[in-house]
């Protein structure tokens, strides 16, 4: 390069360095765009046909189904739901297969259904098989996924006996006549649901009856007037499933709203500290004066010069 | 050399006037790695930041190292500049400006990385909106917006002279618009005594004001990482290490220009070996001082035996072992023994000394980056291997050299625009010339 710039003048050319600059550009170049085509996506491995995965999840309420299906795939050796993609659900019984209806995933793959609990297909003891369906999509290949389970029915009354709050859980079934019958001996969890996740507040074990109660604890954190929201479950049951009922009551403890006080001026806090704000404004004012007083006399050199034309 | 025979304008002049095939070919080279540039920043804008390598973990990269590298280059200029200026340093004419054009062009581009940084730039106004004057990065958006005034306002106090010059220089075979745009620019400066006392005074002020800034803007890019806990990060010199720093890599930036422009303008006679040694010289003290504050910072660092400080020092020792030792043996040796020892005083090993140099600084700012936050004191939850470690991508590598590559065309450019060697005052401080080295 050195020998390149000794033999090249400013303005003017010297054929044998010139030819060898533009090989050298054109050679850089051309390597700055390969290095652009190499980094470009390959079309091959982008349109490999790709087969998700479908999961279904059954949570039966007191009066409706929610089927919640999972579209979701391996990206980059990492699980990932596939967005915007149509599930159909269907419910299936006694040879009978309803279609309940459609969804889209959402960000995280999820599509949710809610059906009315009535006049679904069923088996002669009760079951219902619940399927989704993705029918593919693009290189997305077709995914399926089932459920079977029993509508169980929980209920949840709430009373006071002598000072004592009391929660009374009862979970039914029904039989093939179609009558209502208590589900017995199994063991309910309570719950309040919380900000993140849901506490556990204690379980209820049922009777015969399909009945069971609670005393219901004291502290519990409601609202600011108190209100709970109170589930209980049965959860992974080899016939039921999950089901969950739930009601509300106000026999939570107040939640006490505290009105923040004027927070003081720390690091930490949303107003500076008085010391700080001076230090920049001192510091700021000065190095501005400086850049006026500079631009002033750049104003005046200016206005001298227009005081000055009338000599030239 | 006997400059009074010389009409420095009318030597200079080609330098205004054509450009050269070479000249061209070298502007569509540099726009072909801006283009390159703008694929891989419109990859990044419509696929996000995955196409780089920052993760979780390690949030920053090659983007902040950058712009650490580029501030400090742009500080460096101001304080040399500035001190030259102030000092009267006989020598300084013809290598000022290029300190002045190295000042505002690194100011303008260092910027533009934290932008490539940011995930949401729609909601960049946020920060002057929401800003909390208490946070370091608030500091920073105000200081580096007052320091570009700042030095575009010394940028062109010093050049008005040379631009009131070329307006009235007739020979000068330019289009009417370039005429047209001199004799604005030069604000009717005819260097009446009135007039150049008071340009001689603005130009005094902002030479203070952009030293002293240059100082608080570079403390204050330091205290972005140093009043943060982490390991590597939390020290009380970073202020004045990072300032070192910058001169240190500035002043090999002006040597490289020095080298260059003398060779494409063929300006011999002007940026002589006495130039460069003086640089060097600068460079040599500022090296030592780079090497003690480095040196000071790791020692206490190791002589604590903090778990984190350890496990750090450990990092650097193994994975980044010769990352570690370019920048922080090789970088601080090499110019005091080339600049040192008096028989490899040469104007090309100076220059080779500075391009080590720079690379050695590079990656002294990566070094401060990079292992710090690949040890975090806490584990990320459910990250993935891979993204504990960081390794830049090509979109990052493109972008660096389209850093580069404007900093070299805004380069050109302005030496287009303006003379490289300010021309008006040149055989008066010439012939002042002590000879200082």
């Amino acid at each position: 390069m050195t020998h390149l710039f000794n033999q090249v003048r400013f303005g003017q050319t010297t054929v044998e360095p010139m030819k060898k600059m533009m090989l050298f550009l054109a050679v850089t170049t051309a390597l700055l765009l390969s290095v652009t085509a190499l980094a470009a996506p390959k079309a091959d491995s982008a349109n490999m046909p790709v087969d998700p995965a479908l999961k279904l999840d059954y949570l039966c309420g007191t009066d409706s189904v929610t089927l919640t299906a999972n579209l979701g795939l391996m990206r980059d050796g990492w699980p990932a739901g596939l967005e915007n993609a149509e599930i159909l659900f269907s419910a299936a019984g006694g040879g009978i297969d309803k279609p309940l209806g459609k969804s889209k995933t959402d960000q995280e793959g999820n599509a949710v259904l809610r059906v009315a609990l009535g006049g679904l297909p069923a088996e002669k003891d009760g079951m219902i098989t619940y399927s989704a369906h993705f029918a593919g999509k693009g290189k997305y290949g077709a995914a399926d996924a089932s459920v079977s389970a029993k509508p169980a029915r929980i209920r949840l009354f709430f009373s006071i006996e002598d000072s004592v709050r009391i929660l009374k859980v009862t979970a039914t079934q029904r039989n093939e006549k179609g009558e209502e019958v208590a589900i017995p001996n199994e063991t309910v969890p309570i719950y309040v649901p919380r900000l993140f996740s849901l506490l556990k507040i204690g379980e209820v074990s049922l009777d015969e009856s399909g009945t069971g109660t609670l005393e219901f604890p004291s502290q519990i954190v409601g609202d600011t007037l108190g209100n709970l929201t109170i589930l209980a479950r049965i959860e992974e049951h080899d016939v039921f499933g999950f089901a969950q009922g739930q009601n509300k009551i106000n026999w939570g403890v107040h939640k006490q709203y505290y009105k923040a006080e004027v927070p003081s001026r720390e690091l930490w806090t949303p107003i500076a500290p008085m010391w700080m704000i001076i230090t920049l404004i001192i510091m700021l004012a000065g190095v501005w004066a400086h850049y006026f007083y500079a631009v002033f006399e750049l104003v005046m050199i200016k206005m001298m010069s227009e005081k000055d034309k009338p000599k030239f | 050399m006997d400059f009074q025979k010389k009409d420095p304008l009318k030597e200079f002049a080609p330098q205004l006037e054509r450009t050269s095939i070479q000249g061209y070919a070298w502007i569509v080279f540099l726009l072909a790695v801006i283009g390159l540039g703008v694929y891989a920043f419109l990859q990044q804008v419509l696929k996000g930041h995955e196409v780089t390598g920052m993760r979780d973990n390690v949030v920053w990269g090659v983007y902040i190292v950058n712009f650490i590298f580029f501030m400090g280059v742009s500080y460096a200029g101001a304080l040399i500049s500035g001190t030259l200026h102030l000092f009267r340093t006989a020598w300084r004419k013809p290598i000022i400006r290029m300190a002045e054009f190295i000042t505002i062009i690194a100011l303008l581009i260092g910027p533009c990385f934290i932008l490539l940084c940011i995930g949401r730039l729609d909601e960049l106004h946020y920060l002057v909106l929401f800003g909390r004057i208490q946070s370091p990065i608030t500091w920073d958006v105000i200081a580096i917006s007052t320091d570009i005034f700042g030095c575009l306002i010394f940028l062109y106090l010093s050049v008005l002279r040379d631009l009131a010059a070329l307006r009235d220089y007739e020979a000068l075979q330019l289009p009417k618009w370039r005429k047209k745009l001199y004799s604005i620019l030069a604000l009717g400066y005819t260097g009446t005594p009135d007039q150049q006392k008071r340009l001689n005074r603005a130009t005094d002020i902002m030479a203070t004001m952009v030293i002293a800034i240059a100082i608080i803007v570079y403390s204050v890019l330091a205290w972005i990482f140093s009043v943060t806990l982490q390991p590597g990060w939390h020290s009380t010199i970073f202020g004045p290490y990072f300032v070192i720093a910058a001169v240190y890599s500035g002043s090999a930036v002006l040597i490289i220009c020095m080298w260059v422009f003398r060779k494409v303008y063929h300006l011999e006679e002007y940026i002589t070996k006495k130039h460069f040694v003086a640089v060097g010289v600068i460079m040599l003290v500022l090296a030592a001082f780079f090497g003690y504050f480095t040196f000071s910072d790791y020692l206490t660092k190791w002589y604590g035996s903090e778990k984190n400080d350890e496990l750090l020092i450990q990092l650097l020792f193994r994975k980044f072992y010769w990352s570690f030792i370019i920048s922080n043996y090789v970088g601080v040796l090499l110019p005091l023994l080339v600049i040192g020892i008096a028989r490899l005083r040469t104007i090309t090993n100076i220059t080779l000394t500075a391009i080590v140099v720079i690379i050695a600084l590079w990656l002294n700012r990566y070094l401060i980056v990079v292992p710090t936050l690949e040890s975090p004191y806490l584990p990320i939850q459910d990250a993935r291997p891979e993204w504990l470690e960081y390794s830049a991508t090509w979109v990052e590598w493109s972008l660096m050299a389209t850093g580069v590559a404007v900093f070299c065309l805004l380069f050109t450019i302005g030496s287009k625009f303006i003379t490289i060697v300010p021309v008006t005052g040149l055989i008066a401080e010439e012939k002042k010339d002590d000879s200082l080295v």
